[in-house]
């Protein structure tokens, strides 16, 4: 930051020294300086592969840190007026970031790619024909499981829920020491995915007018179901990824995650002996017919108002995006593009190295990209209603009281904070 | 101050030097005040300003634009009137229960032991008992939560060996001892230091004294020792009492082990969670100012309380 403004310094003076002396000279060639904070693998190699390709811009990367520190810094940076010009910003935060009036519309450059992703992608920044950012890895949900311990205790892959369940306490009947999956109060993204799958739509909004169903008879039902998987010891309620849940992967003790296409680098990451273990599958469907499922986690390279160069900024942000060279080093740090033509790149390539025997790892994942939920609308208060949730999910589980009223409970807070805030609501 | 400089000895042509003498401690405390001024004023009058704003939707954008506005005192309504603020203190005071005491306690025993004359290996124990404090406090969690986590923890490994299952040192009500615990083999070795210094200022003569009179050790050290390093004990108790108000390290680095702890489980992380994760820093403002003058109070009160016996005992 101090840095920018010495740059800023620097400019102002050398706009003085051009007045005062008169002197001639081509502005044209001037280097623009960008400033970029995000977190994933493979950033540096692509900030690296623009600034070659691009020498008119310059731009500095920094690991601002994980979605939610990312997001607070970004939050706070903008308050001070010395935001990054572009910010890798997760899906659902983008309304609250447009509401706290951090990002630019850039609608005004995006033309040239209108087909360069799905309408369903397109919709997660993309509001009343404002564009917030250009989408840069999606998370298509699909089930991870550990085939092999899969074929040990000699049961399927479950394709619907209900198969899900009676997977379930099959794998407890084999071996107790194991759960077939484990239902963390912690992982608001990864319930509000499968309720969305069910056909919940947590917020709507129309003319600045809000709509929060976040306790909507999907959602509770959703929430019924794994409270009936809890209360069965079928499933085991605890955090994910912490030291105690990494062991017990280790140990085979958990053998599906739901989740997204990114996990199984997150996997191969806490259990990288099981390379070549585990395989994904369609994730089990409510009903047979609706093959539809929820995006899950991704993030989307925003320009924030405090840039100085919007146009250079989206010009860096829509390369970063849907050029080759780019979307290439992103499937080789094991990132699934969101651009059409990065995830088409992505198929032709091997899977994962969790996934390593399996061999329609990409057509599971293109399938499941190919069909999902449209016309998601995430609220102006996620994070609010994120930390609402975890708190009364975890409090349910820990005093045994029903999932479906920490869920209310949810809906309530998420209201009530609306509508001390201002907006307005339409119940 | 400068009082001295007006005594009658001084004749009248002495001015200068005593305008001199006068301006003196005002340039020697400038730094301190200037530092004081920019690092702890401005800050204290800025989160003041910033409790009576708040983050208000104006009809703009597609969704409308959050905007600061002057709001009186409704975050501090807002924050006083929720109930998950207040029961952080009250696990605040129940965690302060256990950790206080049982800190200056072993403090105290371990500096009375050091002090003792027939101990052995005394440098070596002083160091080792120290040691913990220059551990940061969020490496001594992660450690200790990974020696509470059931699959990890070498101590569930043993009773699981034994036939009697893991230890719920994160679940339920054990969650108090459990972060108890942390501060407590932190915080004992820096609290041990303060009290052995000050037991190392009594004079031989008094303890030899008490012997020829007949005394035990035990003796000395109750009626002697004791009441002579009380101040030390107020300040470690005064210390302890503000670390306690603060704790925030160590629940934060296990909430993630634990459906225990959730994000409003003490004070302070409530106003983290307000702060940066809600986005309404005015609201964390509010919280932070009623905690810093809360601290302020109950600080005075205990300092009040003891004065006399810490620092009037011995005039």
């Amino acid at each position: 930051m101090q840095l920018r403004g010495l740059t800023r310094y620097g400019a102002l003076l050398g706009a003085l020294a051009l007045v005062a002396g008169c002197a001639g000279g081509s502005s044209g060639d001037k280097v623009i300086t960008l400033d970029y904070w995000c977190w994933s693998g493979s950033q540096a190699a692509k900030v690296a592969a623009f600034n070659d390709a691009h020498p008119h811009i310059r731009v500095r990367h920094t690991d601002a840190g994980g979605g939610v520190d990312s997001a607070t810094k970004l939050l706070t940076a903008s308050r001070a007026g010395n935001a990054p010009d572009v910010s890798c910003v997760e899906y659902p935060t983008v309304p609250s970031m447009i509401v706290s009036d951090v990002l630019a519309d850039i609608a005004e450059y995006t033309a040239g790619i209108e087909d360069a992703f799905t309408p369903e992608v397109w919709g997660m920044t993309r509001f009343e024909g404002q564009v917030y950012g250009i989408p840069q890895d999606i998370g298509p949900m699909v089930l991870l499981y550990n085939a092999r311990r899969f074929d040990e205790l000699g049961i399927g892959v479950p394709a619907t829920w209900e198969e899900f369940a009676e997977v379930a306490a099959a794998v407890r009947e084999r071996d107790p020491s194991t759960h077939l999956a484990t239902f963390a109060p912690t992982e608001f993204g990864n319930f509000a995915g499968l309720a969305q799958q069910a056909g919940a739509a947590w917020w709507t909004v129309e003319d600045r007018e809000w709509t929060v169903d976040i306790s909507d008879d999907r959602t509770l039902e959703v929430a019924a179901y794994w409270e009936d998987l809890i209360d069965r010891d079928l499933v085991k309620a605890e955090p994910l990824l912490t030291p105690e849940w990494n062991n017990r992967v280790n140990r085979g003790e958990v053998l599906t995650w739901p989740a997204a296409l990114w996990a199984p680098d997150v996997i191969h990451g806490i259990a990288a002996g099981q390379a070549g273990d585990w395989a994904i599958a369609p994730l089990p469907r409510w009903e047979e017919d609706s093959e539809a499922v929820a995006l899950q986690g991704g993030t989307a390279l925003a320009v924030t108002k405090n840039s100085d160069h919007p146009q250079a900024a989206a010009e860096f942000a829509i390369w970063m995006n849907t050029a080759e060279a780019a979307y290439e080093l992103q499937i080789a740090s094991g990132q699934y593009p969101a651009c059409v033509a990065g995830q088409a790149a992505a198929a032709q390539g091997p899977p994962p190295a969790l996934m390593a025997g399996q061999e329609d790892y990409w057509d599971i994942a293109t399938h499941a990209a190919a069909n999902t939920v449209s016309d998601v609308t995430w609220g102006p208060n996620v994070s609010t209603a994120g930390d609402a949730y975890r708190d009364a999910m975890s409090a349910a589980i820990r005093d045994g009281t029903p999932l479906t009223d920490a869920i209310r409970e949810t809906q309530r807070i998420v209201v009530e904070e609306m509508r001390r805030v201002g907006f307005r609501l339409a119940q | 101050m400068a009082t001295a400089a007006t005594s009658p000895q001084h004749g009248t042509g002495q001015r200068p030097r005593r305008r001199r003498r006068t301006l003196a401690p005002y340039v020697l405390i400038a730094p301190a005040l200037l530092l004081f001024a920019a690092f702890m004023g401005v800050p204290i009058l800025y989160a003041l300003f910033l409790s009576t704003q708040g983050l208000r939707i104006v009809d703009e954008g597609v969704f409308g634009i959050r905007d600061e506005v002057f709001v009186g005192l409704a975050n501090y309504a807002e924050i006083l009137t929720d109930g998950a603020f207040w029961a952080g203190f009250g696990r605040l005071a129940l965690y302060g229960l256990i950790a206080v005491p049982l800190t200056l306690g072993l403090a105290l025993l371990f500096a009375l032991l050091l002090d003792h004359g027939a101990s052995r290996a005394k440098r070596f124990t002083r160091t080792a008992i120290f040691i913990p404090y220059a551990i940061p406090g969020v490496v001594a969690s992660l450690m200790w939560g990974f020696m509470y986590l059931p699959s990890t923890s070498p101590f569930s490994h043993l009773t699981r060996e034994l036939g009697l299952g893991s230890i719920p040192f994160l679940d339920g009500g054990a969650i108090y001892p459990s972060l108890a615990n942390i501060a407590i083999w932190g915080g004992t070795g820096f609290n041990m230091i303060i009290i052995y210094t000050s037991l190392r200022g009594i004079p031989a003569e008094l303890c030899d004294a008490a012997r020829i009179d007949g005394c035990t050790e035990w003796q000395i050290a109750w009626r002697i020792k004791v009441p002579l390093v009380a101040p030390a004990l107020v300040l470690t108790g005064l210390f302890a009492l503000i670390g306690t108000l603060q704790v925030y390290g160590e629940p934060t680095m296990l909430s993630s082990m634990t459906t225990e702890i959730s994000q409003t489980w003490v004070p302070l992380m409530h106003i983290y969670r307000d702060g940066f994760i809600r986005d309404d820093l005015p609201m964390a403002a509010a919280g932070s100012v009623f905690l810093a003058v809360g601290t302020l109070l109950v600080s005075l009160a205990l300092l009040k309380a003891t004065q006399r016996r810490a620092f009037g005992g011995f005039k």
